[in-house]
């Protein structure tokens, strides 16, 4: 590990976030333009039903700018532009043209002067219906053959694809020989586990202000991950040059993924200003928001053998994943799951064949992981199954097959893949089973009371970012433009996003880090796609890595120009200079290495550069990484289970990370702890639930039917650990790999992995609510009695 | 329909505004008055992003009819800083790492105000019990719950 002294990276500074604790942070939804007109949505009622006609003659009549589906451009695309082009799937228009695909589908909308007066115009939108299909709400009945087609074709690149049985991809892999991997094994596990169809629930709804240029082009205010990729799409769809269209970079309210894409709004509200030709705004309701994404859910089956001494030797992983009515790529979601397969454990022989499925529900799409907590609640629940079969313990069994240092990690799927060059897995496991008095656990026989306390361990990752060697069948770069002020203040523009996770304190860290400027002299203000350099998205836990490396390439480059100008200036080489923080004077100061006395401060410097017509000093680059270094977590959690209500709770977590430098260490921290929180949503509480019959979300675009975890359901301050593994990722800025999405993809099954400890009941779908827990312990005792009895009766 | 003309005092100023008998607050605050530090997240009262202080105690702003509050006194995030000085609760919450993504921090802030008045002693189970209506989904509210406690008489600041 290298051992590097740091100004500001690893250290917390409270200045940035001032805004969101005053209530000046601007986000999308909080954009006002002088004239502006509100709109809202008409949505479908039906699952699958044709439209024959949208009129909409009335609710104009009534002063209202209307767009229904004939207005909108016949361009199919597919709001998520991540992957490559061939390996990106159209299917959708900015409203359908055809037929609504789920309930809640976006079908008209309608701007007015005032929200009010919208709302009363919407209502006069009259929408003739044709024929109307049974929804098809499980994939089961989705892949019959009788089932009738969501999409009878859409395209994968410019390539017309006919849609066979709603299986919208599919995707393939072998490594190695399966069948003799299997032979060679003394025991074989097989079970088959399921992760629900959970909803994103950002506390920001998604938003968009737009306003229609007098050139032509728009400029957008809006909800998303990435910028660039909304002005790409924005620019396809409505046929407008690139450069006019602009898209502002306002702060996020959360998203977890779920603005990787372009919002279905967003269009929408393009649309409606270009038509209205005057600016307006458009905030989803929670409603709107619910039918707008949702998690991908996951069945796994999944067969795995071992050697005796638990030598792994095969593994076969079938999963079938049901997207929704439209396509947000599924084709790397399946790609991704295979490589999180298998980077956790060395299988040696692999097959892994995914199928997606659409079905007449609301899109999935990317949610913290991107299909890793499904796959690793199958993975780690099976290796605790396996090792209880194998006699071994768990952590033993993890110990001997974890895939690690000097070993390949698939990033992004099968065409993203690179060495691993940093790993704490060893020492969290060592350490965490420390902390957690993991040797004190009893088994599920031993235990006994109404309540009952159980541990689990399960461990996990993500990828940072998805650079490779070899560019795969993902684009992935960021870029910035960095200048120095002429009294020695740093702007950083860079369209990176940040969530709140801390990406822009990173980026500013390690610009401060480079140039040795104090961190509050370094800005990164909300910009525009129009003053920077592509960045492909806060994704693929990519903010600190990807972005932060780019922004750290930028920043040695000018580095390099300060100090060849500063050369001139102290009449010396280049080579010769010196440049540190003097953090009594709150500057960075240059001076030739023997003589430190000597400095001249980087204000004055810059001064000079300015009023000798030097330039400034400034320069724009982007970069892509070329690996893909996971960062790992372990997860320790201790459960108590209530036998008698089947309510489950958390009294302790031990939670170890390795991301190598840790950035922001506050941030860092909560973080996991967030993500834990979201994970025992995941794991315990949360899923969109369907009735049957007509396809509609139960809980009817209300939160307070879609429970998710609040303040109580967090184990007390003194009980949560979270400690840090001591890597350093050679790859990364200063060391640093990601954080974001790892945390969250082992808690569901070290939740499970627990209650299992706690009650002796193994759990395959998630989420493992109190009726599901009765249910089973009901079960249990009942067959446990007739034993008894059976036993009793032997003795006769 | 009618416009009223009503009177309140909004972050220690006096304001004059016309409203609808229908008009919610929240929409009178952040649209009429463009003060955008009150958060819209579900609108119908299941999230507390929307929380205001009326007469000190905390209400949501999305259930509250504009017209009631006539006469009465609002505080919302932008009048919490005396000035430039940051209250404690707003430099709490940047110290402790308990604002990510931030769009549950002026609820969380204002709420844990009036948490405070009322028991400037709480408990850790005691700011679980009064936080639980304010939904976050960053941070998993220990760093909130930290920041809080920091601030009761006998916390760490």
């Amino acid at each position: 590990m290298e051992k590097q002294q740091f100004d500001f990276v690893g250290k917390d500074f409270a200045i940035k976030n001032v805004g969101k604790v005053t209530g000046k942070e601007v986000y999308s939804g909080d954009v006002s333009i002088p004239g502006q007109l509100y709109a809202v949505v008409l949505r479908s009622p039906y699952a699958h039903a044709e439209i024959k006609k949208v009129d909409y003659s009335e609710a104009e009549k009534m002063g209202a700018i209307c767009i229904g589906p004939e207005d909108v451009p016949d361009y199919l695309y597919n709001e998520r532009i991540v992957s490559i082009p061939d390996k990106t799937y159209r299917d959708r228009t900015v409203l359908p043209k055809d037929k609504v695909r789920h309930v809640g589908e976006a079908l008209a909308t309608c701007a007015a002067e005032t929200e009010e007066e919208a709302l009363a115009a919407l209502k006069k939108i009259k929408v003739e219906w044709g024929r109307k299909w049974k929804p098809l709400v499980t994939l089961e009945e989705a892949m019959e053959d009788e089932a009738p087609p969501i999409h009878d074709y859409v395209y994968l690149g410019e390539e017309k694809v006919k849609i066979k049985n709603n299986i919208a991809c599919t995707r393939d892999i072998e490594v190695g020989d399966m069948e003799r991997g299997f032979e060679e094994a003394d025991t074989v596990v097989e079970r088959t586990f399921s992760t629900p169809r959970i909803y994103h629930l950002q506390m920001e709804t998604k938003s968009a202000v737009c306003v229609p240029e007098a050139d032509g082009g728009i400029t957008v205010w809006v909800t998303s991950q990435g910028i660039h990729n909304v002005r790409i799409l924005l620019g396809n769809i409505f046929n407008l040059p690139l450069n006019k269209v602009n898209v502002k970079r306002v702060t996020l309210g959360g998203s977890f993924g779920s603005s990787i894409q372009m919002n279905s709004i967003t269009p929408i509200c393009v649309a409606l200003a270009l038509k209205a030709k005057r600016p307006v705004k458009l905030v989803s309701t929670r409603e709107d928001d619910l039918y707008d994404h949702a998690k991908y859910p996951l069945i796994t089956k999944l067969k795995v053998g071992a050697k005796k001494d638990g030598t792994l030797t095969a593994a076969h992983c079938r999963v079938w994943v049901e997207i929704g009515g439209h396509n947000i790529q599924a084709y790397p979601y399946l790609g991704c799951v295979a490589g999180w397969f298998a980077s956790l454990y060395r299988w040696k022989n692999l097959k892994y064949e995914g199928k997606a499925v659409y079905t007449n529900k609301v899109p999935t799409c990317a949610m913290q992981g991107y299909g890793n907590p499904q796959i690793n609640f199958a993975v780690e629940s099976l290796m605790d199954i396996l090792a209880e079969e194998l006699g071994m313990d768990p952590i033993e069994l993890r110990l001997k097959n974890y895939v690690g240092k000097g070993e390949e990690f698939w990033g992004q799927g099968p065409t993203v893949r690179s060495i691993i060059r940093s790993c704490g897995v060893e020492e969290m496991l060592v350490e965490g089973a420390k902390l957690a008095e993991w040797e004190k656990r009893t088994l599920p026989l031993e235990k006994e009371g109404e309540i009952r306390r159980g541990i689990g361990v399960a461990r996990g990752f993500h990828t940072s970012g998805t650079g490779g060697p070899n560019p795969g069948e993902t684009i992935d770069y960021s870029g910035a433009t960095i200048k120095i002020n002429e009294d020695g203040s740093v702007d950083v523009l860079t369209a990176l996003m940040d969530h709140g996770g801390g990406t822009w304190e990173a980026a500013a860290k390690i610009v401060a880090e480079v140039l040795k400027v104090p961190y509050e002299k370094v800005g990164i203000y909300n910009v525009d796609t129009r003053t920077t350099v592509f960045d492909v998205n806060t994704h693929a836990t990519r903010g600190v890595y990807c972005g932060g490396g780019a922004v750290k390439y930028v920043a040695e480059k000018v580095k390099e120009l300060l100090l060849n100008y500063a050369a001139t200036l102290f009449k010396d080489l280049p080579e010769n200079l010196e440049l540190s923080c003097n953090h009594e004077l709150g500057q960075a100061v240059i001076y030739p290495r023997e003589i430190p006395e000597n400095y001249k401060t980087l204000g004055e410097i810059a001064e000079y550069a300015h009023i000798t017509s030097w330039g400034t000093l400034a320069y724009t680059a982007t970069l892509r990484q070329k690996n893909c270094p996971p960062c790992f977590i372990t997860h320790f959690v201790e459960v108590e289970v209530n036998t008698r209500t089947g309510e489950i709770s958390i009294p302790r977590a031990v939670i170890l990370g390795d991301s190598g430098t840790i950035l922001n260490p506050a941030l860092w921290e909560g973080q996991i702890i967030g993500a834990f929180s979201r994970g025992l949503g995941f794991a315990l509480l949360e899923e969109t639930k369907y009735d049957l019959k007509e396809g509609k979300l139960e809980c009817k675009g209300m939160i307070t039917d879609y429970k998710i975890p609040t303040t109580l359901e967090m184990p007390k301050l003194d009980n949560l650990l979270v400690r840090s593994a001591h890597t350093y990722e050679p790859t990364g800025p200063f060391g640093a790999k990601g954080i974001g999405e790892a945390a969250l993809s082992s808690v569901g099954s070290a939740v499970a992995n627990a209650i299992y400890n706690a009650i002796g009941i193994r759990f395959y779908e998630l989420p493992i609510t109190p009726e599901k827990v009765l249910k089973a312990w009901k079960e249990k005792e009942r067959e446990e009695s007739q034993e008894r009895v059976g036993d009793k009766l032997n003795e006769y | 329909m009618k416009k009223t003309e009503i009177e309140f005092t909004l972050n220690g100023k006096k304001k004059k505004v016309e409203v609808k008998p229908s008009d919610l607050l929240i929409n009178l605050i952040r649209e009429e008055l463009y003060l955008t530090g009150t958060k819209y997240a579900c609108g119908i009262g299941e999230c507390g992003a929307c929380t205001v202080l009326l007469d000190g105690e905390p209400v949501l702003s999305c259930l509250t009819l504009a017209i009631t509050v006539a006469g009465k006194e609002i505080t919302t995030i932008e009048g919490l800083a005396q000035d430039e000085e940051l209250h404690p609760l707003q430099r709490a919450f940047l110290e402790q790492g308990a604002v990510q993504c931030g769009f549950c921090t002026p609820g969380m802030i204002l709420t844990a105000t009036a948490l405070l008045k009322e028991k400037p002693q709480a408990t850790e189970e005691e700011i679980r019990d009064y936080m639980r209506g304010n939904l976050c989904r960053c941070t998993g509210y220990v760093q909130i719950i930290k920041a809080i406690k920091s601030c009761t008489t006998g916390g760490e600041n």
